[in-house]
């Protein structure tokens, strides 16, 4: 691992840009997939971009319409690259990445992971029509738009990635001099290589500003945790989740919801009309076939140990529902019962495809 | 709620517990009768959904019960059906709905004794705990 000093040339995200053209010319990768801007700038998406003089990057940009890791798989998953991509993404998106990998839904062959420092993101519209002062991008990274990130933001779990090729930082960095390069592998190295950057002595001031941040994120979390923590049993379950029209969104949205086919959008739950009659009598009345409830929890008990708590579900609910109320939690939790961490450790094995002989002896109590 | 009565649905392994259950019957064991067994060819086809189906349903307690450890025909369904079942159960927790209506065991062929048992137990605590909550709600 070595620092070198990326200089600022117009402003941040066009050095990045330029960074990335710079490899795209000399031929060291044949494509970058990154969140570009938009022409009018309100928005920014993924994109694959070969041709240097199309790439019009913004890796900073606030806003995570969808995550690269969901991405990557999509353009990984039925065979690997066979020539070199630099893929440029945030902490929460490169953990879906490993899990998507460990799931058997992407392909890492031939990427270089470049990681980037985040400092969160806003809701779509809230950076199309940014509210606050000036750019937001320029806003979030000078720290001045705290009051606009999403409550997934606000509470990260990590907003720093810890491994990739290379990760580009601005924690702990001059942003009106240079950016940090941290870089981590050999891979990253050839990415450098011929380039005249100057390393950066290690003065202890990313590592505390880096410590710094995530103090002050597993703050945030804490209290958010402690406020939420009522929203359980069946009557305050069902209440959370009454303006839930069904659509499924949160669960399209989500990185690691992993069936290629919803069993809720299969016909398994659809029966003659003799059954929901009998269905009625039973229970005096039911909500039609729709049934929210029992979507939700299966989807928990099959993401929820894969959740890298990114929060795209709640931001593609058209009813604003605040899934991250319970999902932090539960995610938390259950994780933590299973001694899993998703997204950090691609060595270790999915919980669910690996058991012992002798463990959990108590689910009969 | 002295005359509460809890239903059961107990998903029994072809292999082990239904005959087990069997067993109880044939040997005329005492056992209480509100369990409905729904057989499967090895309790690592009880899909959580089966479970969280049930449970949405307003069946008040649901069994799972497989082969011993190492008897698994299929070598090992009843491991990864204790980790459904674990997660499951942890997640009910975590939602505020009592954990203790689900459960696992392993009951042997030979187990008539334990398969009465165990459901003896399971429906003195599901009375315990009473309805489910999920019966009477419209969803
Ligand atoms: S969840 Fe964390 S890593 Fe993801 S966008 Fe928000 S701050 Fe960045
Ligand atoms: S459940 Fe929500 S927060 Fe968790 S990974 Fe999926 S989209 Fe992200
Ligand atoms: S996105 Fe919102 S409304 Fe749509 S299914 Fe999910 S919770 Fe329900
Ligand atoms: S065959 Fe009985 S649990 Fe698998």
């Amino acid at each position: 691992m070595t620092y070198y000093e990326l200089p600022i040339k117009e402003d941040v995200p066009s050095t990045v840009n330029g960074l990335l053209r710079e490899w795209l010319v000399h031929g060291k990768i044949e494509a970058v997939i990154a969140m570009q801007e938009t022409p009018s700038g309100k928005s920014a998406f993924p994109a694959m971009v070969s041709d240097p003089d199309k790439l019009n990057t913004n890796v900073f940009a606030p806003i995570l319409p969808v995550s690269i890791g969901t991405m990557v798989s999509k353009m990984t998953r039925v065979r690997g690259s066979t020539s070199p991509i630099a893929v440029v993404l945030r902490s929460c998106e490169l953990r879906s990445l490993v899990e998507l990998v460990k799931l058997k839904q992407a392909d890492l062959n031939n990427v270089f992971i470049i990681g980037v420092d985040c400092p969160g993101t806003f809701l779509i519209n809230t950076f199309s029509s940014y509210p606050g002062k000036g750019n937001p991008t320029e806003a979030v990274l000078n720290d001045e738009a705290e009051g606009y990130l999403r409550s997934a933001c606000l509470n990260c779990k990590d907003p720093v990635v810890e491994s990739a090729d290379m990760v580009i930082g601005i924690f702990g960095a001059d942003l009106k001099k240079n950016l940090i390069l941290d870089v981590k592998t050999d891979n990253g190295n050839s990415l450098i290589k011929g380039m005249d950057l100057k390393v950066l002595k290690d003065d202890g001031k990313r590592k505390k500003a880096v410590d710094d941040i995530r103090k002050v994120k597993d703050g945030n979390r804490e209290i958010f945790l402690k406020e939420k923590e009522e929203i359980k049993g069946a009557d305050k379950l069902l209440e959370f989740f009454e303006t839930c029209v069904n659509c499924h969104n949160c669960m399209k949205a989500c990185p690691v919801c992993y069936c290629k086919e919803c069993l809720f959008d299969s016909s398994v739950f659809d029966l003659e009309a003799n059954k929901y009659m009998a269905k009625a009598k039973a229970k005096g009345a039911f909500k039609a076939p729709t049934d929210s409830l029992l979507f939700h929890i299966t989807k928990f008990n099959h993401m929820i140990l894969s959740c890298v708590e990114c929060g795209l579900c709640e931001q593609a609910c058209p009813s604003n529902i605040p899934l991250m109320d319970i999902i932090t939690g539960i995610a938390e939790n259950a994780q933590k019962e299973f001694g899993y961490t998703p997204g950090t450790d691609p060595e270790a094995p999915l919980p669910m495809v690996v058991y012992r002989e002798e463990e959990f002896q108590d689910v009969g109590e | 709620m002295p005359d509460f009565e809890p239903s059961v649905v107990a998903f029994l392994c072809n292999w082990c517990s239904y005959a087990g259950a069997d067993l109880a019957g044939t040997s005329r064991l005492k056992y209480p009768p509100n369990v409905r067994s729904i057989r499967v060819m090895c309790s690592g086809r009880v899909d959580p959904v089966f479970v969280l189906d049930a449970l949405k349903e307003g069946i008040d307690g649901i069994l799972v019960a497989g082969c011993h450890p190492g008897d698994c025909h299929y070598q090992s369904g009843n491991y990864k059906t204790n980790r459904k079942i674990k997660l499951i159960k942890k997640l009910l927790d975590e939602l505020g709905i009592e954990s203790d209506r689900v459960r696992f065991e392993y009951i042997s062929a030979s187990e008539g004794q334990k398969f009465a048992d165990t459901v003896t137990e399971f429906v003195f605590r599901l009375k315990e705990l009473g309805p489910n909550p999920l019966k009477e709600e419209c969803q």
